[in-house]
């Protein structure tokens, strides 16, 4: 397994390149934004360790550019700065976990772990349909290579509409596959996450067919092939 | 001006001098008019009596055994007795005393009075008529006036006189003096309405500057926006200069307590990995003590970011954008555990706030559900009022009791020591919610957790 450690202070780099060496993980370090960067791009890593207060370039921008990029290696972001704009913006910048600074190594490496082990299972296919692409690998989706930011119940219907674009689906059909069984159904109507999913998409992509249910359509994509 | 009743006003000031002017202005030019209009009155009063005079001169003959003989006048007034109109013909007797040669019937048998210093002012200014005032065969106030005249074939030089009664004049001189001190006084009740008004107007732009400070005070509005008059353009542009240095002091401090904690926080790391590395007692206080100096920091950043709230901004934030980022990030934090996130807000809802603060306070609420939840978070953002909304957090964990409950919000205790996170959410949530104005509820949900129900500023349109 190799990892790519992005942290500007040198005792906590040499300390926890120690320790992930000792966890029998690869390790490359970039002390500054742009090494990151270049190395994120040119190098295959199986995770990232990346800290946000950088020199150069800052973290949440190098993230930014790797995920538009379409890289997809997990990222686990480390901050000193603890505020939720800054993990929202983190997780919408495309970061797969977070830890606040200070940590105990051993956090560190559990969350690593289970990064890691999430990651590898899946080897679905990414889902496409005029523009929009679904991973199902990183649970993201984009539209035109902007990311999307769904919350998980956007992300199942939208995940649900594009393994059968094109076909009509009933309302139904929609809900028994949204929610878990053990859960009581949530007390938003479709209606209201097709308003969502429409608003982040654009609404043309998802067509209402009166009386049956819904259909999922490349829209007016210039690229996209209309025909369904 | 030294204040007439309690504290100084610009207005009073303002009208007591434009209206206390106007009407020093309107009290003399009414004095001068009664006054000129009297004297125009009496002139051609005068003129009547002259007239009487000169016919007379012109008419009076001497008899042949030097009698004098006035002519027959055709003013009938003369011949009724006391008529109010007299004449009579006198000639200067020894003792500076008059001796009455002829008089008109309406005279009867009286005489009319003549001043002390006749003789002396016909010597001054001889040929020229005397006028005074004096009193009728009737006791009425007469004008009278008198000549000296040398006739024909008589040695001694004859007084000529006429009189007639004034109180015709005097009447239409109270009728002027009654009808001008109405006019005038109506206009000067006008012209104090038209002051007091046009006060009220002139300074309507500083009402408004008051209002509009008092807006930025109260956190509706960031800066003050009218377009004001050049004299108070400048004060308005000062205020705006003074707003944003304080939000600059209260942003600067921010940002070097933010810089010290973060600063802090590294090394901390550092510390912490470094102990890890080498097992043993020493490791063990300098863990133990990292975690307490974390906490702290955290506390005093965000207490920090709580006290310069009170100060509004006039910022506001759509509640829905926000519980929307919320949830994903958390759905993500949480991913482990598989929860999921239900939330729903009116899209039209804002928060009269920074976005900053309500990230914080539904973020630390939200996370505290996640933490104690089983599964499933529910969240529900509402109006109350239109200043005021609730946000209400709720879980389906296993809930507190309300002892419990109690201590949940003191600073940094936790409930369960084996959940992870510094305990800290709640009472960031209750003191950022007190900053704002707000309250923090904590109640048992029916989905079986804990509810923490939020009462926030809201900002309506």
């Amino acid at each position: 397994m190799r990892i790519l450690l992005v942290e500007d202070d040198p005792d906590l780099s040499r300390q926890l390149k120690l320790a992930l060496a000792d966890a029998g993980y690869a390790v490359d370090h970039a002390p500054d934004g742009e090494e990151a960067q270049f190395l994120g791009e040119t190098e295959p890593y199986d995770a990232v360790i990346l800290d946000l207060g950088l020199p150069k370039v800052d973290g949440v921008s190098v993230l930014e550019r790797w995920r538009r990029g379409s890289m997809t290696t997990p990222v686990l972001i480390l901050t000193a700065r603890g505020a939720w704009s800054e993990k929202v913006a983190g997780f919408d910048a495309g970061a797969d976990d977070y830890l606040t600074k200070p940590f105990h190594t051993e956090e560190l490496l559990a969350r690593l772990r289970a990064l890691l082990r999430r990651t590898a299972g899946h080897a679905a296919p990414n889902l496409e349909c005029g523009g929009l692409r679904l991973d199902p690998r990183a649970a993201r989706a984009s539209v035109n290579g902007e990311p999307l930011r769904l919350t998980s119940l956007e992300y199942r219907l939208l995940h649900y509409l594009m393994m059968h674009q094109g076909r009509v689906i009933n309302r139904t059909e929609l809900v028994e596959h949204l929610y878990d069984q053990d859960f009581d159904r949530d007390s938003n109507t479709i209606e209201v996450f097709i308003g969502r999913v429409r608003r982040k998409i654009g609404p043309e992509r998802i067509e209402t067919v009166r009386g049956l249910g819904y259909r999922l359509t490349p829209g007016d994509d210039p690229s996209g092939q209309t025909a369904l | 001006m030294a204040p007439l009743f309690g504290r100084p006003s610009l207005v009073r000031r303002l009208v007591i001098l434009a209206a206390g002017w106007s009407l020093a202005v309107l009290v003399v030019s009414a004095m001068v008019l009664a006054l000129l209009f009297q004297q125009a009155a009496l002139r051609r009063f005068d003129q009547g009596l002259l007239e009487l005079i000169d016919n007379l001169v012109a008419g009076t003959t001497i008899g042949d055994d030097g009698q004098v003989l006035a002519p027959a006048l055709t003013d009938l007034r003369a011949l009724r007795a006391y008529s109010g109109k007299y004449w009579q013909i006198a000639e200067p007797a020894p003792g500076g005393k008059l001796k009455v040669l002829v008089r008109s019937r309406s005279l009867w048998d009286s005489e009319l009075r003549a001043p002390a210093d006749l003789a002396a002012r016909h010597r001054d200014q001889p040929g020229r008529p005397v006028s005074y005032d004096t009193r009728g065969p009737l006791d009425e106030p007469v004008r009278a006036m008198a000549t000296q005249a040398k006739l024909p074939n008589r040695p001694t030089p004859v007084v000529f006189m006429a009189a007639e009664d004034r109180s015709p004049v005097d009447r239409d001189v109270r009728g002027f003096i009654a009808a001008t001190a109405v006019a005038f006084a109506l206009l000067g009740v006008g012209m104090v309405a038209a002051v007091v008004i046009q006060v009220r107007v002139g300074l309507n732009p500083l009402f408004a500057l008051r209002r509009e400070v008092a807006s930025v005070r109260r956190g509706k509005a960031e800066r003050v926006q009218r377009a004001y008059p050049s004299e108070l353009a400048p004060l308005a542009d000062e205020l705006n200069a003074l707003l944003a240095h304080n939000q600059e002091v209260v942003e600067r401090q921010r940002t070097h307590v933010g810089n010290l904690a973060h600063a802090l926080k590294t090394p901390l790391s550092v510390m912490l990995t470094e102990a890890g590395q080498r097992p043993g007692p020493l490791a063990e206080v300098v863990a133990h003590q990292t975690e307490a100096m974390r906490q702290q920091v955290d506390h005093h950043l965000r207490r920090a970011r709580a006290a310069a709230r009170t100060q509004g901004s006039g910022e506001r934030t759509s509640v829905a954008d926000v519980l929307d980022e919320l949830a994903r990030t958390l759905e993500r934090i949480f991913r482990a555990k598989g929860i999921r996130i239900d939330w729903d807000a009116d899209e039209a809802l804002y928060f009269q706030g920074e976005r900053q603060d309500l990230l914080e306070l539904a973020g630390n609420a939200m996370e505290n559900a996640c933490k104690w939840g089983q599964g499933k978070v529910r969240v529900r953002a509402a109006p109350l009022s239109s200043e005021r909304l609730r946000l209400v957090v709720e879980d389906d964990g296993l809930g507190v009791t309300a002892d419990q409950r109690a201590s949940m919000v003191r600073r940094g205790e936790r409930l369960d020591e084996n959940a992870p996170g510094s305990g800290l959410g709640l009472s960031i949530v209750d003191e950022l919610a007190r900053a704002y104005g707000g309250a923090l509820r904590l109640d048992d949900s029916a989905m079986g957790g804990l509810l923490v129900e939020l009462d926030l500023p809201r900002s309506e349109a």
